[in-house]
């Protein structure tokens, strides 16, 4: 066992496949819920809209939770509402969604990016929160940002069913819209960095849920390969929902690791990517963190931990009312595993 | 007439499950060849093909029921089995769905104006504050593919929505929807709702969505959970069975 590290070397070593003293407690997604925007005075959607307040409320996820990662994007909409996509911003007891049946685009002809982009209040959001966030914590704890990728940027610009019809009616057709949305992966990406980011998320829903591993191969394999190139931070690659047969190819992309989902058993997975990825993840949101209790998730935490899960964490965004003692139950049952573990 | 479409065969190799399979062979070894056909092209995703087939079918003289159960329906029960069972995913659905429609177009006129009854009268709607719909329209297609009759009320649907309709339309089942775990409760807010203007013992209740489960739809209330667009299906279909 390695002497004591900082939160932020926990994190990177694991993201990098260096030793590390206790495996991290990371949050590639939101561990947000209403009862910290109440302490932070941060709610949603101002939160979600306003660099301070995204900081504030982000931070409570290493000051209140313990966890080793900041992560101060909540939702998955900041690049979509700043392309003008037609949004539904709710209040602090619901995420900001896209409203996918009145979508803004129809092909890859209509994909430009705004020029104001970048200056955007909801871009602005995520990279002035980093900037806060790394002048406040940048040398203890590990900064996450995140930067949708091109499948998930297509659901909210041409609307799922649209985009997923596509696929089969004009699959070159979708293969044009994916390269030119990855650039606007490309591009938030890179502003999170230049605001001190020590890591990306990024998500890209191709799930099992929706489409085959088959497809995820044919349209995402190289795009996703593509993007370690473009991102020189480790990338950390999230797609909910079954995903066991598309991990052998995502273990091929050269990303740091892969948050996966509670439907994909933590053993199978391990196996799944045979030591070629690292995996987050992967505790049940709606069964365990917000209805059951900390003991539960304790159980969970184990498992994934005797399985040799390299970070642990919800397995994507949790409920806005999971009760944050079973968010602090996962870095208190990594802490009692090691100490278990080294006695 | 045995089935006598070589891919319709290939199809029904799909069927892992002897009694499902007996069931669909059934339909087809009383089918007419065109039928089939209609079949075929529908698990295929062939609109245009299904549109042409249907139109031909009802020049040859077949009747709107024997093309909807013997053609389209019968179709439409291979996909859902192969979406189930992981052989196909979501587009290879909504391709023959949008196939069901455009032999559908053509059939629903015909079945309206001769007053046959559907099998059943289902609400269909996302629940309030989720705008999440591929799910639910999955779900909306496969049942319109088993012969019920089906409102869709769309997304971020309110309780008082939900009510209404059924009280408009005087259906005996409601199916909710949610793809977010900030917006489940809303399922049993909504049949809290029911049970406070004595309506409850009027519709059955069916909830489904990616974060649900078993447990939470019992703790609201519901009658049943569908886990998928087949098991939305079954579920409809035993509570019809149960009214009748």
């Amino acid at each position: 066992m390695i002497s004591s590290l900082s939160p932020k070397e926990r994190v990177m070593n694991a993201l990098n496949g260096l030793p590390v003293d206790r495996t991290p407690a990371v949050n590639p997604t939101n561990i947000a819920t209403v009862e910290l925007m109440d302490f932070a005075e941060a709610p949603f959607p101002q939160a979600c809209q306003d660099p301070e307040l995204a900081a504030k409320l982000a931070a409570t996820g290493h000051t209140q939770l313990g966890f080793d990662s900041i992560s101060p994007y909540f939702s998955i909409i900041q690049e979509s509402s700043a392309l003008g996509c037609d949004m539904q911003w709710e209040e602090k007891d619901n995420w900001p969604t896209v409203r996918m049946s009145n979508p803004i685009w129809k092909s890859s002809s209509d994909i430009k990016v705004p020029k104001n982009f970048l200056s955007h209040r909801d871009i602005k959001a995520i990279t002035g929160s980093i900037k806060i966030l790394k002048q406040e914590f940048g040398d203890s704890v590990a900064i996450l940002g995140k930067t949708m990728g091109p499948w998930t940027l297509a659901y909210h610009v041409f609307g799922v069913e649209n985009f997923l019809l596509g696929t089969i009616d004009n699959p070159e057709e979708t293969t044009k819209c994916l390269e030119k949305l990855k650039e606007i992966s490309v591009l938030f990406g890179e502003a999170q960095i230049d605001a001190g980011a020590d890591a990306l998320t990024f998500p890209d829903h191709a799930t099992g849920d929706l489409v085959s591993g088959q497809y995820y191969k044919r349209f995402l394999q190289e795009i996703h390969e593509e993007m370690v190139e473009a991102l020189p931070i480790p990338l950390i690659l999230h797609i909910c929902g079954q995903t066991v047969d598309r991990m052998p190819y995502i273990s091929e992309t050269g990303m740091s690791a892969f948050h996966f989902d509670s439907k994909n058993d933590p053993f199978e997975s391990m196996k799944a990517v045979n030591g070629k990825i690292k995996l987050v993840g992967n505790i049940n949101n709606p069964e365990t963190l917000y209805a059951k209790d900390p003991t539960t998730v304790k159980e969970e935490v184990f498992k994934c931990l005797d399985a040799g899960v390299q970070m642990i964490g919800p397995e994507c965004a949790v409920p806005l009312s999971t009760k944050i003692q079973n968010l602090m139950a996962i870095p208190e049952a990594i802490i009692e595993w090691t100490q278990k573990k080294h006695s | 007439m045995p089935i006598t479409n070589q891919t319709l065969e290939n199809e029904l190799d799909n069927v892992a499950n002897s009694q499902e399979k007996a069931h669909i062979r059934k339909l087809w070894d009383h089918a007419d060849s065109l039928m089939q056909e209609i079949s075929v092209n529908l698990i295929q995703g062939n609109n245009t093909q299904v549109d042409e087939l249907t139109k031909q079918a009802l020049e040859n003289g077949f009747d709107a029921n024997t093309i909807l159960d013997q053609g389209l329906i019968a179709g439409m029960a291979i996909v859902g089995i192969k979406f189930r069972d992981n052989l196909i995913f979501v587009p290879e659905v909504l391709v023959a769905a949008r196939a069901m429609k455009a032999g559908m177009v053509h059939i629903e006129p015909i079945l309206s104006a001769s007053g046959i009854e559907p099998i059943g009268k289902v609400i269909m709607g996302t629940v309030k504050g989720d705008l999440h719909d591929i799910g639910k329209n999955l779900c909306i297609m496969m049942l319109r593919g088993a012969g019920f009759t089906v409102i869709d009320l769309g997304v971020d649907t309110s309780s008082e929505e939900f009510i209404e309709a059924v009280e408009e339309h005087n259906a005996e089942i409601l199916g909710m929807s949610a793809l977010l775990t900030t917006t489940m409760p809303n399922m049993g807010k909504t049949i809290s709702s029911f049970e406070e203007i004595e309506m409850r013992d009027l519709v059955k209740i069916m909830v489904g969505g990616a974060p649900l489960s078993q447990e939470f739809a019992d703790e609201m209330g519901a009658d049943g959970f569908g886990k998928d667009a087949i098991s939305c299906v079954d579920l409809a279909k035993q509570f019809v069975e149960y009214e009748n």
